[in-house]
């Protein structure tokens, strides 16, 4: 789905991630690589298989979308390192894009070890009005792109059924992005008037 | 000395207490000192404790005659009780015993309340007598040497076994004992259990299958016949009955002169919020009950429960509203009455409560049932009926927890490590794990070890190891710290403590609750009204509050089931209200007037009262007689309702709901919310179902029910649900420090998204498989289904097409709880829900 905001052109995907097509960069909110890693050495023995699901999807959503950048909103990496460092050195080198991680809660990883692959470490990016961050937050003139909540939606019909699923939330000045990971939950949020709300449901985003 | 010599030891202490002993405990004596293990049969209150304790204390003399001079250390006797609550009152009547008799044995608890101090003391040399729960039993499996520290054991008595044989707690105890057994040469095995429909298998269980032990066992019974009368409260007029009340207050008048006619009144409720809002409420109208009365549930704390309870014993409360909190244990002889509010729901259950009156000899236990809803009359008339024929229900053991027993082996992993082969030798002679195959085994130990069944490069995974002489061990402190932390197979929801701001503790609340109130919001907890103030960490900090109006918390799991011994009943009565209505309609055809005529004669007081009710069903409908099933459709604002009639149960209902729900989404793309209660259930939609075709297609067939109903669970949360304590009891997911502000950090995770992910990727996970099975097992009751849907085969189907909600139907559509199931895409669903938002 196509959203403009000011008179930028932004494309929605399912995924949750957000392809800017003016500066040809995809932002990707809220990977949590390394969480079953996390988990497995601390004794919970959560699928291994699930690991690999993260690379999948990223590269699907690379050999879409082919972009120059690739901008993670922040809790790229779950917890400290372990071995799902390694399969992420990997997929870095693959890649041809530039890599710009804007430092989340989560990201506890040693700055080096990020630049030593290439990739660009900020706390925020400003880019035409546009202000990245991991954290939402609103600062006046500049329109805000974030993660961290990891946003979703509990839809409702007649018959008392209802669901819920991830989803992008839009407000005034600030759009949120639903977390991209396999292994992350979703915090369910209460649109307020004005809000747009775009749910990703298996393979369409849809407007609520 | 020889029996009589022993036996002459206990009789002159029962003199001198100017008792006399009963028969059942002479039997018991016996029994034991010959050796043998067994189950005794033998309600609260009826000296059961002296029928176990006294032949051990027997049986020390009889082997260490110079007990005087040199008394023995290391423990002699376990004594296992589900609740903490009951063990000071067995530690008081065991020592007494030995006191008097002088003979120096100590006695000593052990639960989740003892001390550090204590503990480290037991550490180093156990008591004689150790009173304690399943969960501390294992946690002494899980200290080092234990082996050398039980070996002394003569044996272990588990108490109130009744409870914990239908729940996973039981087949702990089962774990425990197979271990016991191998380490304890001259252990002889009790139980002692209250009446249950199956008491043989309750032996079996314990003992272990075709065991050594099971054939050198007996059970004893005690023949204690007590009388019970069932009192129904009638509202005076039925037309301002509400069909759904739920908490039965429009009665609360009628309360207050049972209460005050007695000595001590318990009101037994089916939930901690109703009990908190009878509480509320009869002090809102009868102030002058402050300080007579008292409130007692499992989330109040500790010391005001224990207050309550020392309160009851010495008789200085008129009243205490309370909840199955006070189902079980100690005798609290002062009770002359029992109110039950709302239908128990259960035979066993409702005598249990009855029997908690009335305890002197020879007087009958009087219990009220007050209906919180006209359909509950029904049960009230049930009940009558099932206390003459005292048909109890069945307790049903776990087979194959594979939670459980990682858990078990995790903490043997802990202790000093295990060997396989023989661990696998003990535990495949429980009855849990009667079926266990060496490759269901060998999935565990690789669960356990490798978690997964394949080994991986790059893998950290880190429980439990294997050393060089393949023994299974766990080396890693903080593994074995959260292990322990983490014993026990009663998984809640993660609560918070509540707290004045001031300090002082009230009592713990469900996160799920607090975390929908706003700061300044006042709420009902603890038959206070408190303001929130806020929330930080664990911990509620709160205001006291003079507004009146507030928010009661709702605690999940206060919903009982229907048992089929209830349903069974219940049906019978409705049954003959049916034949009454229906002939005197047959020969009335044309003057629907004369059905004010009916004689009712042979219709209980409590059916008798409903007559308004049955009559307006058979104006909207009919009232289904033995041979019908009732079938009603009627439209609403709300959408399409289609209600249907088993009269099984609620959960009977809900899988009976889910299946019927597949099946016609197998016709067309339908959503459906599925609603039950105790007589019925309801499938709703936004689209109107056509019913002839559900009967054309012979929809409630029983044939393929395993099939169908394996994939409407697909589509429902129900095995998720399950999931969630097994991913907790088999260690999947840590549940945190206790007491600790730090959160266990990048740990959390809710066993939700856990199940999706084994879902997705490890769909033959043993675990993962658990959650179904016991989904169709103990929630489903898949074999009380199976027979449901034979009846319903063999009766004729009435639908009928109404015009508006019918009485039977009005307490099941108004329920707020509901499931759903759903053929459509979700795309699609997400779509059609908002064209229906913006038609309104």
């Amino acid at each position: 789905m196509e959203i403009t905001i000011g008179d930028t052109l932004f494309t929605l995907h399912p995924s949750g991630a957000v392809y800017w097509k003016d500066q040809n960069m995809l932002l990707i909110a809220d990977v949590h690589l390394g969480k079953i890693s996390h988990f497995r050495k601390f004794g919970s023995a959560i699928p291994q298989k699930a690991i690999n699901t993260n690379f999948e999807r990223l590269n699907k959503l690379v050999s879409y979308f082919n972009p120059d950048k690739i901008c993670f909103l922040g809790d790229l990496f779950h917890s400290t390192l372990n071995n799902e460092w390694g399969l992420f050195e990997v997929w870095v080198k693959n890649q041809s894009s530039a890599i710009i991680l804007i430092k989340g809660n989560h990201d506890i990883i040693s700055p080096e070890k990020f630049s030593e692959l290439g990739i660009q470490m900020e706390r925020e990016l400003l880019l035409n009005q546009f202000l990245l961050t991991h954290h939402p937050e609103i600062r006046e003139g500049v329109f805000n792109i974030s993660g961290h909540i990891h946003p979703g939606i509990k839809v409702r019909g007649v018959g008392r059924q209802s669901l819920s699923v991830p989803c992008f939330h839009k407000q005034l000045n600030q759009l949120t992005l639903p977390a991209f990971g396999a292994f992350t939950g979703k915090f369910l949020i209460t649109p307020k008037i004005g809000d747009a709300i775009y749910a990703t449901a298996a393979d369409e985003v849809i407007k609520i | 000395m020889n029996k009589n010599e022993l036996f002459h030891i206990a009789n002159n202490w029962f003199e001198s207490q100017s008792w006399k002993p009963f028969p059942f405990q002479k039997q018991v004596w016996t029994a034991f000192l010959q050796g043998k293990n067994g189950l005794l049969n033998a309600p609260t209150g009826s000296g059961k404790t002296y029928a176990l304790w006294i032949p051990i204390v027997l049986d020390y003399i009889k082997s260490n005659p110079d007990y005087k001079s040199q008394p023995k250390k290391g423990v002699l006797a376990i004594w296992v009780t589900p609740l903490r609550a009951l063990s000071v009152e067995i530690k008081n009547s065991a020592e007494r015993f030995v006191e008097e008799i002088g003979v120096p044995l100590t006695v000593g608890i052990r639960t989740g309340d003892t001390s550090q101090k204590e503990r480290a003391a037991q550490n180093r040399s156990l008591p004689n007598l150790l009173i304690t729960t399943p969960e501390s039993l294992q946690l002494i499996l899980a200290s080092k040497a234990y082996d050398k520290k039980l070996s002394s054991l003569v044996s272990v008595v588990t108490d109130e076994w009744h409870e914990l044989l239908g729940s996973k707690r039981g087949v702990q105890m089962e774990l425990a004992l197979s271990r016991i057994k191998s380490i304890a040469p001259k252990l002889r095995i009790w139980g002692i259990s209250a009446t249950i429909g199956n008491l043989d298998q309750a032996r079996e269980v314990l003992l272990g299958p075709g065991s050594n032990a099971y054939k050198n066992s007996v059970l004893i019974k005690a023949k204690i016949n007590k009388k019970i009368t069932v009192k129904s409260i009638i509202p005076k007029k039925m037309e301002i009955f509400p069909w759904r009340g739920h908490l039965g207050l429009h009665l609360l008048e009628e309360v207050i002169p049972i209460i005050n006619n007695s000595k001590t009144t318990l009101l037994f409720t089916n939930t901690r919020s109703q009990c908190e809002i009878w509480f509320q409420k009869i002090l809102e109208k009868h102030p002058e009950l402050a300080g007579e009365m008292a409130m007692h549930h499992g989330s109040i704390n500790k010391e005001t429960r224990i207050w309550v309870e020392n309160a009851i014993r010495d008789a200085t409360l008129k009243a205490v509203v309370c909840t199955s909190s006070l189902d079980l244990g100690v005798d609290f002889a002062p009770v002359e009455t029992i109110i039950q509010i709302g239908g128990p729901k259960g035979v066993a259950r409702f005598l249990q409560r009855a029997g908690r009156s009335g305890h002197q000899p020879g007087k009958e236990s009087v219990i009220y049932f007050l209906p919180t809803h006209a359909m509950e009359l029904i049960e009230a008339s049930a009940l009558q009926k099932a206390v003459e024929s005292q048909k109890v229900e069945d307790r049903i053991p776990y087979l194959n927890s594979y939670d459980v027993l990682v858990q078990y082996l995790t903490t043997l992993a802990v202790s000093d490590g295990f060997y396989p082969e023989e661990i696998y030798e003990e535990v495949i002679t429980t009855f849990c794990y009667q079926t266990l195959t060496s490759d269901q085994f060998g999935w565990i130990l690789n669960f356990i070890t490798l978690g997964s069944q394949s080994l991986h490069a790059y893998d950290e995974f880190q429980k439990v190891e294997i050393e060089v002489d393949g023994r299974f061990k766990i080396n890693n402190k903080g593994v074995a710290m959260r292990h322990r932390l983490q014993i026990g197979t009663i998984v809640s929801d993660a609560v918070l403590t509540v707290k004045f701001l001031k300090g002082g503790y009230i009592g713990s609340i469900e996160e799920w609750f607090i975390s929908k109130l706003k700061p300044g919001d006042v709420f009902t907890f603890a038959g206070r009204n408190l303001e929130l103030f806020r929330v930080k960490n664990m911990l509620v900090l709160v205001k006291k509050s003079k507004q009146r109006s507030s928010i009661v918390p709702s605690w999940m799991g206060g919903r009982m089931s229907l048992s089929s011994e209830m349903s069974q009943l219940l049906r019978e009565e409705l049954y003959a209200v049916a034949e009454l209505l229906n002939n005197s309609i047959e020969s009335n055809l044309y003057r629907p007037d004369l059905l004010t005529k009916i004689s009712t004669k042979t219709l209980s007081r409590e059916l008798r009262s409903l007559l308004p009710v049955f009559k307006r069903q058979v104006k909207e409908s009919m009232v289904p007689a033995h041979n019908q099933f009732l079938i009603e459709t009627f439209k609403t604002r709300e959408g399409y309702h289609n209600v249907f009639y088993p009269f099984e149960g609620r959960f009977v209902h809900e899988a009976m709901g889910s299946l019927l729900a597949y099946r016609i989404s197998l016709l067309t793309p339908i959503t459906f919310s599925i609603a039950f209660n105790d007589y019925g259930f309801e499938l709703l939609s936004d689209q109107q179902l056509d019913m002839q075709q559900v009967l054309d297609n012979d929809l409630l067939s029983p044939q393929f029910l395993k099939s169908d109903l394996e994939k409407s669970l697909n589509a429902t949360e129900m095995a998720r649900r399950k999931f969630r304590d097994i991913a907790v009891i088999a260690g999947l997911v840590f549940t945190g420090y206790p007491n600790k502000l730090i959160k266990s950090k990048h740990l959390q995770s809710s066993s939700q998204l856990l199940f999706s992910v084994f879902k997705d990727y490890e769909p033959e996970n043993l675990l993962l498989q658990q959650a179904y099975t016991e989904t169709f097992e103990h929630q489903l009751e898949e074999g009380r289904l199976q027979i449901a849907l034979d009846r319903i085969s063999s009766q004729t189907i009435v639908w009928k097409a109404c015009n508006k909600p019918t009485p039977f139907s009005f307490p099941i559509i108004t329920d707020r709880l509901r499931e759903k199931l759903s053929s459509e895409k979700l795309a699609d669903r997400i779509k059609r829900m908002l064209s229906n938002l913006e038609k309104r």
